[in-house]
């Protein structure tokens, strides 16, 4: 009788799928089921609302006022920090012997607490008590912060977050470059590349993965926005800087509306679902090739 | 096929990731406070400044999370109420966790039927919700114990029943008026407006010499809005139109109420809210300002004396005083917009010993001694909403203090004679008062008076017939 064999690789992905199933599946199609109902959060009397939700929520001028901030949110986060990263990543290159001490420089933004640097800025630029703005309007400038204007706080308040962001980038990206094979580099050295040549020729399409997977990671996150807007504006003025994730936020916790929190929270599920595919896709297509 | 079916798990995985990070989940609030206890303990973030006793190990707990207070106010609360408490028995302790987030974190943890034993609220309006989830102790039988109906302001015990039942009490009243630098007055010849035109007189007269007509702001507290659209329904709607919207007689969408709104854009556009520095602004920088004389006024609620304790100091203290807002054509009376500081009830999950222990806690709070001294240390939030206060002596507290005492006198004689309007955060239900907290939407012109006003009479409507608004008093009605 031939002995059956045990599969350990079931016990050993066990405790990961437990978690994953705990802490991600549930709460996930929780999110799901509650985004059909009128849940205030607290009560045990939870209605069926059918689509109302979803309804009211396609009738609501600042719910596409939202959609419209993360879209522009994720277009100023594919590009500014992108360029920034990539042409800081390509300089430290060169720097072997300093450039750890520059990413440490560099990335001393990003490892601080978002409530950290947005007070900083809050505070230290933006404040007329004590900040920057007030060194100006001493000196006679007429200047106003970015965040009191309808047109320009949501630009505010991604500069803060691309200004703790970038170095991230530059940290992944050099990580990249770095694995690029040397003899390339050479030989098109050898054939009198220039910098910018090196880089579109031979740099850019070895880290071409690496690119690919920080864009749908940066796409996923410009969905998510949350944090330094909540902390810089909580959404406003007048609804100027809100985003799906502090639009879900208000509902969840001022009106006490779960039901529709949960409704926007699918919609930034299924933003994220599309980069997702992307990626997907991407991978897939470099795999064949 | 194995390729496709990996892409399709991860595609999913992916998926089910970033639907979960939708669901709630608390946030911390930016605090820059410190303080000789323990910080992040038991769990608690790490903002969270926890006060506890290590040499009281063996007693049981009482907890009370509270919003966190500057480190002067939290020395003050603890050797007045936690330190008197514990000496007073040696049963239990009382275990103070000062929480920036403390409105969120207090809903998630009674949402799962944890939380402390005695809970904070930020007025009657964030009670009724917790109510209607049997998360919160009827209080009747301690009300009975301990007196408080017969000694709490008429108007501030209602505020605290649902059906009729006890389920929080105001720990001090709070209205919104007009903070003011007398030298600012004095150096520039004007007088303590009496009236709303006086007041916009001397706001022009400051702009045109470069100062601000009055400062306030939002910055890092979007609510702070709230104030002016609680201030304009209650001076310029009037308390008798107020109270007809609340009590469901009438509508939002009449001309009073679309009055206030258009009364507030009009300051709005004026400037005569600190113009476009609003929104750079928080209640501690526009009272640095006042005290250093860049402006004649600061228009906010009377807690904000707890702040001006940091900048009104040495030769400056005297310089701040309080007025009620002016007198307006539609409310020529001395009224005052009645709010409270916070609300404390009973965690219905708490054990029973403990719910005794958190009503007599609650207690201590309830008198003319506790407020004497915890005014004279921490002015501006413990205007205990008593009936009578003529045991209250601020003959010997600072200038500030005794200023604050007189406010809460002022408020008390005004109360008894029906002179009172509604903050939204008080008397308004969670969804209107979140339409309250949006008034910028007209002053930014992204919503018409007329649609803002309609919104509003929405959100109450519903909450209306699902019987979500807090108890009415009822104002002077002639």
């Amino acid at each position: 009788m031939k002995k059956r064999k045990i599969n350990w690789n079931y016990f050993l992905i066990a405790p990961s799928l437990l978690i994953s199933v705990s802490i991600i599946l549930i709460p996930g199609i929780m999110t799901f089921a509650y985004s059909f109902t009128d849940w205030n959060g607290l009560s045990p009397n939870i209605h069926f609302v059918g689509f109302q939700n979803f309804i009211e929520l396609f009738h609501d001028k600042i719910f596409y006022k939202a959609i419209q901030n993360n879209i522009i949110w994720t277009v100023l986060f594919l590009t500014i920090p992108v360029c920034i990263g990539m042409l800081a990543a390509m300089l430290l290159l060169t720097r072997k012997k300093t450039r750890s001490i520059y990413q440490v420089g560099f990335l001393i933004p990003y490892v601080l607490a978002p409530s950290v640097n947005a007070m900083l800025w809050l505070n230290v630029v933006f404040s007329p008590v004590s900040g920057v703005l007030s060194v100006f309007r001493n000196m006679g400038f007429d200047v106003s912060s970015p965040l009191a204007d309808m047109k320009t706080a949501i630009y505010g308040c991604a500069a803060v977050d691309i200004w703790h962001y970038w170095s991230y980038l530059t940290v992944i990206y050099l990580a990249a470059l770095r694995q690029v094979p040397t003899d390339q580099v050479e030989a098109a050295r050898l054939d009198g590349c220039n910098g910018w040549q090196l880089f579109r020729y031979i740099y850019l399409p070895n880290i071409m993965s690496t690119v690919s997977l920080m864009f749908v990671m940066i796409t996923i996150g410009s969905f998510l926005a949350f944090d330094y807007i909540k902390l810089m504006t909580g959404g406003g003025p007048a609804h100027a800087t809100e985003v799906l994730g502090t639009y879900a936020y208000s509902f969840a916790f001022d009106s006490m509306k779960i039901g529709k929190a949960a409704a926007v929270g699918l919609f930034i599920s299924f933003f994220g679902l599309i980069a997702s595919f992307a990626y997907t896709k991407i991978s897939s297509k470099e795999e064949m090739e | 096929m194995k390729k496709k079916m990996l892409s399709i798990l991860l595609s999913v995985a992916m998926f089910a990731s970033i639907l979960s990070g939708c669901a709630i989940s608390t946030s911390k609030e930016p605090d820059d406070s410190s303080t000789e206890s323990t910080e992040g303990e038991d769990g608690a973030g790490d903002d969270v400044v926890v006060m506890k006793d290590e040499d009281m190990e063996g007693r049981e707990e009482i907890t009370l999370w509270f919003w966190g207070a500057e480190p002067y106010a939290q020395e003050a609360f603890k050797r007045i109420l936690v330190d008197k408490y514990n000496a007073s028995q040696d049963e239990y302790q009382l275990v103070v966790e000062f929480r920036p987030s403390v409105d969120d974190d207090i809903k998630t943890a009674l949402a799962a039927s944890q939380g402390p034993d005695i809970i904070y609220g930020s007025g009657p309006s964030f009670v009724m919700p917790l109510v209607e989830a049997e998360k919160l102790e009827n209080m009747d039988a301690y009300s009975e114990e301990y007196g408080w109906k017969d000694k709490i302001l008429t108007p501030y015990y209602e505020s605290g029943t649902v059906h009729g039942s006890l389920y929080s009490l105001v720990n001090g009243v709070s209205t919104m008026g007009v903070f003011y630098n007398k030298k600012v007055l004095a150096d520039n010849n004007w007088e303590v407006p009496t009236t709303i035109e006086e007041m916009e007189a001397i706001m022009d007269e400051a702009m045109e010499k470069g100062l601000y007509a009055s400062v306030t702001g939002n910055k890092g507290w979007q609510p702070v809005n709230e104030n002016y659209g609680s201030l304009f329904l209650t001076h310029v709607a009037t308390p008798q139109t107020m109270y007809k919207v609340l009590t469901g007689e009438e509508s939002w969408v009449n001309d009073d109420v679309k009055a206030a709104i258009t009364k507030s854009k009009e300051w709005w556009d004026k400037g005569y809210l600190a113009g476009e520095d609003y929104v750079n602004l928080n209640f501690s920088e526009s009272l640095q300002l006042l005290s250093d004389e860049k402006a004649p006024f600061f228009v906010g609620p009377s807690i904000a004396f707890q702040w001006a304790a940091s900048f009104f100091t040495g030769d400056k203290e005297e310089n701040i005083a309080f007025i009620p807002f002016p007198a307006t054509e539609q409310v020529p009376d001395t009224t005052y917009t009645l709010g409270g500081a916070c609300t404390l009830s009973i965690n219905a999950n708490a054990e029973d010993s403990h719910k005794d222990e958190a009503a007599k806690i609650i207690d201590m709070m309830m008198n003319a001694e506790f407020m004497q001294e915890m005014t004279a240390a921490w002015p501006g939030y413990w205007g205990t909403p008593l009936k009578d206060l003529s045991s209250v002596d601020s003959s010997s507290m600072n200038y500030l203090s005794a200023e604050f005492v007189k406010v809460v006198s002022d408020i008390s004689a005004a109360v008894n004679e029906g002179n009172f309007g509604y903050y939204d955060n008080t008397f308004f239900p969670s969804a209107t008062q979140t339409r309250i907290v949006n008034i910028d939407e007209v002053w930014y012109e992204t919503s018409t008076v007329d649609e803002y006003v309609q919104s509003i009479e929405d959100e109450f409507r519903t909450e209306f017939d699902n019987g979500m608004v807090p108890p009415t008093p009822k104002p002077k009605m002639d």
